[in-house]
């Protein structure tokens, strides 16, 4: 078991295309860490790097007080799970699962004993005689997994190892693998795309976009005070709604102009971030997330000044909530996130997103005032992006 | 609809019969003439049942005695076969298969070493060695090279490698032919140095065959297998390549991950994937240089092949000449007859794999 050290990881290919700028992460021992980010963000040339596939450009790598920049992939005490899950097709379970002993020259005896102790650990003892082929997705990822844990390694390295397999099946291994780690105490590092699989299994997650580390924190801080517009957006789902707004100051009373309608924003909001005042009159980025509002009609004690009039344009009925999208008045920010699909809207409107309790009537074409809980939102720069918290 | 469904099947049917007596006939024929006393063959209404058999032919064209009942022979041919066969069918179903198909290979090699004691031999018998020496040898060298080349362009992605596949492309396209006489004067002059240097004459201690006395390319079964061995190495390259194009790279970094260095990632996960591929490509091969006339022909004018020691059967007119070819025919077809019967599933699926992923 080790600590992890990045420190600023390079990845510069042949093309001159730079992957990775200045990677810096440290991974505490038995750690479980999501790199995630938008496709094409370079989080699996991070992974690959660490595991040895690809060549480090510039910086360090050091798993305990080993630097590992020049070290041979078979030496590196490393494994990983791969998205492809790479089975070997022509050995049953348990040789794909004791392969890595078998190169290690460890007895037939031990070998048996060790595989057998994973196989129970994934539930996989059933299978142990059937090849890759015979075996369902799931399973498949097990036998996979199977692979990297039957040798106690350094260090585990997961590369999307979900993304494979059908939704309900990775909710169930998204917790199975969680769980796997925690029992074996392996520092993890685990590259995903998905920004819930981040939020659920990671001690901590790291966004990255375009090569650059965009904030490293706990699931939690992570979506309680993002450092910036990309994270605010990437993190959660449905995205937090972020627009471009003013706040001004009158007798004393702050007020957040958002396109033609203005909400009251509470002194303690300002108060707890002493900056904002340099912004006064001038334009920056608001954010709010779609459960910091609710319909008014279900909560109807709610200051009048801190509501939005608007009309729903699309009602989502999930059961538990409904989710209500509807327009407003006021100018969109691109968070800069790829995969983000075209927000529905122009210069002048832009789409909001809502997660109203289940108890709300509201039907399409409904003129409803929209409750805001100012002392949730979010104030970034216009023209860097971050948070502004001081 | 039923009808037209109906009607079309028989027509099907009817097509494939055709198809099949069309291909199958001359090898009918060749066996019929091989097993005819030869007034039956000169005859000049052909004779086509009812005749008297006999294996006077097959005596005539192997043995150098007259008066070896040939039952003797088939038997030992079959036994061996069938032990072989056994042995074979023991090795695909156990889980340490390669002693048992080993064992097999040593058996034939025993027969074969064993039966000139037996029974007196024509010089045919020394082709039969030729083509099986000529046959396994370029196997073994075109299917390491092409391995390791495949293995090689498949995962190299550079210009280099384009153009190394575009040149073995355009040699493969090239007309055999056109290959012979540069080969037999580069051979020539390669002899002629050796010869005029002394090299030819050196004794070397760990290379010292009997009955070889000097050193030469022309007329050796050397001269044969380097010829094939460079005429095919495309074929093997192009095949093995588009098969490894196939194994995810996944799998060797998986390997590599796991603790192999990349040799024991190609070696233990790589190559034992590949073995539809290399039966298959193996078969071609195996196909390729049993049935080479040209080359032997031109580059070895005394160490036949067997091919080439049918064809210089087959000019006479005399009908006694025609039987012994035909049994000749007969006798060499068979080997690669059961050869492909055992393998063809592997053939297919090697010809098939090229298209469809899985």
């Amino acid at each position: 078991m080790s600590t992890v050290t990045l420190d600023k990881l390079t990845k510069i290919y042949p093309n001159g295309f730079q992957a990775i700028t200045e990677l810096s992460l440290t991974l505490e021992d038995g750690e479980f860490l999501v790199l995630v980010g938008p496709s094409g963000c370079g989080k699996s040339t991070a992974l690959r790097m660490i595991a040895g596939l690809e060549d480090i450009s510039s910086g360090d790598l050091y798993v305990g007080e080993r630097r590992l920049n020049d070290v041979q992939p078979k030496d590196r005490d490393i494994a990983m799970v791969f998205q492809s899950y790479a089975l070997y097709p022509q050995m049953t379970v348990a040789e794909n699962i004791g392969f890595p002993l078998k190169l290690r020259k460890i007895s037939r005896k031990d070998r048996q004993e060790q595989v057998h102790q994973a196989a129970e650990i994934l539930e996989l003892t059933e299978q142990l005689e059937k090849k890759p082929a015979q075996l369902s997705g799931g399973q498949r990822q097990r036998v996979a997994m199977g692979r990297a844990i039957v040798r106690r390694p350094a260090l585990f390295l997961m590369d999307e190892p979900l993304s494979n397999l059908d939704a309900k099946l990775r909710v169930q291994m998204r917790a199975d693998i969680a769980g796997i780690q925690r029992e074996l105490g392996v520092t993890t590092f685990y590259v995903t795309h998905d920004q819930v699989e981040a939020m659920t299994m990671g001690d901590r997650v790291a966004v990255i976009k375009d090569g650059i580390l965009q904030q490293a924190a706990a699931p939690e801080a992570l979506y309680e005070n993002p450092d910036n517009v990309f994270v605010a957006a990437f993190i959660g789902s449905p995205s937090m709604n972020l627009y471009e707004a003013t706040l001004t100051e009158a007798d004393g009373d702050y007020r957040l102009s958002l396109g033609d309608q203005a909400l009251s924003v509470p002194d303690r909001v300002v108060a707890a971030r002493p900056a904002l005042r340099d912004y006064l009159g001038q334009p920056l980025v608001v954010g709010f997330r779609p459960e910091d509002l609710e319909d008014s009609a279900v909560v109807p004690d709610h200051p009048d000044n801190q509501r939005l009039e608007t009309e729903i344009a699309v009602r989502e009925a999930l059961g538990a909530e409904t989710l209500a999208h509807f327009s407003i008045a006021a100018p969109s920010v691109d968070s800069g996130d790829p995969d983000a699909l075209d927000e529905l809207g122009d210069e002048e409107s832009s789409r909001c997103t809502a997660r109203f309790s289940a108890a709300t009537r509201v039907r399409v074409g409904d003129r409803v005032r929209v409750n805001v809980s100012t002392e949730r939102l979010h104030f970034f720069d216009r023209k860097t992006h971050l948070a502004i918290r001081s | 609809m039923r009808r037209s469904s109906t009607l079309s099947r028989i027509g099907l049917h009817a097509t494939m019969l055709v198809l099949v007596v069309w291909s199958i006939l001359p090898f009918i024929w060749t066996f019929q003439t091989s097993i005819k006393f030869t007034r039956d063959v000169a005859a000049k209404k052909p004779v086509l049942w009812g005749y008297e058999t006999t294996a006077n032919a097959y005596r005539a064209f192997w043995l150098d005695e007259d008066d070896i009942n040939m039952w003797s022979v088939l038997v030992y041919i079959l036994v061996v076969t069938v032990i072989c066969l056994i042995l074979g069918q023991i090795g695909r179903r156990v889980r340490h298969s390669w002693p048992w198909f080993t064992a097999a290979v040593g058996v034939i090699f025993v027969a074969l070493w064993r039966f000139p004691k037996v029974w007196e031999v024509n010089d045919e018998y020394d082709f039969l060695i030729n083509s099986i020496v000529v046959t396994v040898l370029t196997m073994l060298i075109s299917l390491s090279i092409g391995l390791l080349a495949g293995y090689g362009l498949a995962r190299y992605t550079g210009i280099s490698g384009a153009v190394i596949l575009i040149v073995a492309l355009g040699f493969r396209a090239l007309p055999r032919t056109a290959f012979v006489l540069p080969y037999f004067f580069g051979a020539k002059e390669i002899d002629d140095w050796l010869a005029s240097s002394g090299v030819g004459s050196w004794d070397f201690p760990l290379i010292d065959f009997p009955g070889i006395d000097t050193l030469q390319i022309l007329d050796t079964r050397l001269a044969i297998v380097l010829a094939l061995v460079a005429v095919n190495q495309p074929f093997t390259i192009w095949m093995f390549r588009s098969f490894f194009m196939e194994v995810p790279k996944e799998i060797e970094e998986a390997a590599m991950m796991d603790g192999a260095t990349r040799l024991q990632a190609f070696r233990r996960v790589i190559i034992p994937m590949m073995w539809p591929a290399i039966i298959a490509t193996g078969l071609f091969t195996m196909l390729l240089a049993y049935n080479e006339y040209l080359f032997v022909r031109v580059l070895a004018p005394t160490e036949w092949t067997l091919p080439v020691a049918i064809v210089s059967l087959t000019g006479g007119e005399s009908s006694r000449t025609i039987t012994e070819a035909a049994a000749a025919s007969v006798s060499i077809t068979l080997p690669i007859v059961v050869v492909i019967i055992l393998f063809q599933k592997h053939l297919v699926k090697g010809l098939g794999a090229g298209a469809v992923k899985g």
